[in-house]
């Protein structure tokens, strides 16, 4: 954890450039650029909040919830870059849907002329953040409601409402959802300043004229001009004070509304049902909509020549034939995600093993702010931190650029579930003779497999999506997928994009598959 | 007032739980439904409340002042429960659990109900105090208070005074059964413990096969 430590010092240090924060505020895109971050960032973490609650209020405790984890998790996977290329090609003028709507209603011979990718409100972004982060919130939503207090206190709770004349749609808003909000807020924080924050997928796919706040700071740190990398390193500085000082709003507001919520509390019965309509369809709609790009993604990559209106491509193997005739980008993907995610749980289960569990709350704050600090700014310190020691550009540097976010992710996952591992176990298996190696390796292990092979099946879906710190660090020596997906998304090839979007994908996808699968327990318990 | 059970029963997974039987209780009256743990006395509750999960099956007719409720949902059919725990919202305060309960309506008025609410559970002043700062049997009277303010037109008690300790068990059981009689609504009780019974009602008891038989 020393690197990030040395990361924030070292992001710190640019805070007295007079000039640099001059240029900034001379910027012609500071304002507008700021507005758009800020807008999209709080947009998309709203709509990913509501579509999460609708989804979690529909199906919770019916025969769904129980199969939901394992979806949840492929959903998880999907890097939000390669959903952001699948979401273009679908919505673009020579997409799908135009496509479709060529076909079937306006006979359109050339692509139409609507605005959809890049739009300047940002409504494409934040279709795509609100639809990427969704399976997050529900996640964790899931690991909130599946807490053996919380699933009985709730049960009882639910009985004790319905008698007192309230419907379950006015249990989720009067007895539920107050007490789960206070529990989202750190993955709320977390949603909302990545998504304001994100400079991948903005480059794929949010506004250009003006970009978001986060693109403009981007195109300076990796411009060739001095100046221009100041103006960023501040600019960086600003965006995340800015961002601060959002959250601050927000939970001021939070604050002056708190007293007429609480009145809303307690109104009285009611009949109020949540339509039917929204909440039904939601998980499905969901999941047909992942489905619907990484098939896109597969026709596109296989494409050769796509005219307007036609529906089906022409066949061609050049992008994957390209892809496997220089496969170094996947390689170093493939080995980092192996190897960071694979350290990061040796490394966490010796913590979680010889630490004693008060030290995992100043721990877990670290994660967190990893997490929750603007992945710019952590990625320019660390960039900064990693030149003095010469790090920049060696394959140790990028490993562990990569192991930090890995092992921030994977701990939070990993804490609660390791934590609560009944110690009487332990005990019993002291009286059956058992050493601490032959306790670990044949009760403890097998015993907390799902919860550890989900923790490292996260881990390599976060390593696989790092664009940032791979960028800096890697310092152009390297090429990782997000980078080559990135460079491409402002190029005309729109196979090879499909190809490294689906690459992106499909590992992180098997790993879940495979984690999903070994996490069964030999028997279901009742 | 009355309950009325006609042609009840309780299966899982076709293993019959409780067999058809009928029961009227009358306004006023407790029936006691006695039999030992996983005898299927809990989910007789629950189907009567329309909340029963969903591997259990219930069959048959309910009928609450000679209308028949079986169709409604849970939440129409002014049935009050009490269980085991007090299940008092934690996130809300005593006044505010109490409220929760409330027909809507003009905020005075409700607001003087939940007061006489506390008087009777004799904790006035307790409004704005969080539940766990209560002791348990101040937690089962205004459990019980928040029942009644619902207006139910009949209950159902399912061993509520079973975590109680000795000297609290009986007074919170007296003080229980003066406010139904009061109420004069009707009451099936369920335990598994002879003493929870108050004094000259009815006793059911489960026996092995399902049936009912009056004791």
């Amino acid at each position: 954890m020393l690197p990030f430590a040395l990361s924030l010092i070292f992001a710190l240090s640019n805070v007295f450039d007079g000039q640099a924060w001059r240029d900034l505020l001379a910027h012609p895109q500071l304002w507008p650029g700021l507005r758009l971050s800020l807008f999209t960032g709080a947009a998309s973490a709203t709509l990913a909040l509501l579509v999460a609650l609708l989804i979690v209020s529909a199906i919770y405790n019916t025969d769904k919830w129980h199969g939901l984890t394992t979806n949840i998790g492929a959903m998880l996977a999907l890097p939000h870059l390669a959903l952001a290329v699948g979401f273009g090609l679908l919505v673009m003028p020579s997409g799908v849907i135009a496509r479709l709507v060529a076909a079937l209603f306006t006979g359109w011979q050339s692509p139409p002329n609507w605005i959809s990718t890049h739009d300047p409100w940002g409504v494409g972004l934040i279709v795509v953040l609100a639809i990427k982060e969704a399976p997050f919130i529900i996640w964790m939503l899931a690991g909130i409601l599946n807490g053996p207090d919380v699933q009985r206190s709730f049960a009882g709770q639910r009985a004790a409402a319905l008698s007192l004349g309230h419907s379950t749609g006015s249990i989720w808003l009067r007895v539920f959802l107050p007490q789960l909000l206070p529990k989202l807020v750190w993955p709320m924080v977390i949603v909302f300043v990545y998504a304001a924050t994100v400079v991948d997928v903005a480059l794929a796919i949010g506004p250009t004229q003006p970009p978001t706040l986060a693109s403009v700071i981007w195109a300076d740190i990796n411009s060739e001009l001095v100046a221009s990398n100041a103006r960023g390193q501040v600019g960086a500085l600003f965006l995340s004070g800015a961002i601060a000082l959002a959250l601050f709003a927000a939970w001021a507001l939070a604050k002056i509304l708190a007293p007429s919520l609480r009145k809303f509390l307690v109104q009285g019965p009611s009949h109020w049902a949540i339509p039917s309509w929204l909440g039904n369809a939601k998980l499905k709609a969901l999941m047909a909509f992942y489905f619907i790009v990484v098939m896109l993604l597969l026709f596109m990559s296989l494409a050769q020549l796509w005219p307007f209106p036609d529906l089906g491509p022409s066949i061609s193997f050049a992008a994957w034939g390209r892809i496997f005739n220089t496969p170094q980008a996947l390689i170093t993907s493939l080995g980092l995600a192996f190897a960071t995610s694979a350290t990061a749980l040796v490394l966490l289960i010796v913590w979680l093993e010889t630490q004693p569990e008060k030290l995992d709350r100043p721990l877990m704050w670290l994660c967190l702010a990893i997490l929750g600090l603007p992945a710019i700014l952590v990625g320019l310190g660390q960039y900064r931190a990693f030149l003095n020691l010469g790090l920049t550009g060696t394959a140790l540097g990028l490993f562990l650029a990569h192991l930090m976010p890995v092992t921030a992710y994977m701990f939070i996952v990993l804490q609660s579930p390791y934590r609560r591992f009944d110690p009487r176990w332990r005990t019993s298996a002291g009286g059956l003779m058992a050493g601490f190696g032959k306790f670990f390796w044949a009760i403890k292990l097998p015993l907390l497999k799902a919860p550890i092979l989900a923790a490292y099946a996260i881990g390599f879906a976060v390593s696989f999506s790092q664009y940032i710190p791979a960028q800096l660090v890697g310092a152009g020596r390297f090429s990782t997928l997000p980078i080559e997906a990135v460079t491409l998304t402002s190029g005309n090839n729109r196979p090879l994009l499909a190809a490294f979007a689906l690459l992106l994908a499909v590992p992180p996808f098997l790993v879940f598959v495979l984690a999903a699968h070994f996490s069964k327990s030999r028997w279901r318990l009742v | 007032m009355s309950l009325k059970l006609e042609n009840i029963s309780i299966t899982l997974n076709d293993r019959i739980l409780i067999a058809p039987f009928a029961l009227a209780i009358a306004a006023g009256e407790i029936v006691t439904l006695m039999g030992p743990s996983g005898s299927g006395k809990s989910s007789l509750l629950s189907f009567i409340a329309g909340d029963l999960p969903s591997p259990l099956q219930g069959t048959g007719n309910v009928t609450l002042n000679n209308k028949v409720i079986d169709h409604m949902r849970p939440e129409q059919r002014r049935i009050g429960r009490l269980f085991q725990d007090d299940l008092l919202f934690p996130h809300m305060t005593v006044g505010e659990n109490l409220l929760f309960a409330i027909q809507r309506g003009p905020r005075s008025e409700r607001e003087s109900m939940m007061k006489t609410a506390l008087q009777r559970a004799e904790l006035q002043g307790f409004e704005n105090r969080p539940p766990h700062s209560l002791s348990g049997g101040q937690r089962s009277r205004i459990s019980l208070m928040r029942t009644l303010l619902a207006k139910p037109e009949a209950m159902l008690l399912d061993e509520p005074f079973n975590k109680l300790d000795k000297t609290l068990r009986s007074s919170m059981r007296d003080y229980t059964f003066n406010h139904l009689h009061a109420r004069n609504v009707p009451t099936l009780l369920v335990t598994h413990d002879p003493s929870d019974a108050p004094k000259g009602g009815r006793i059911l008891q489960i026996n092995g096969m399902g049936d009912m038989i009056y004791v």
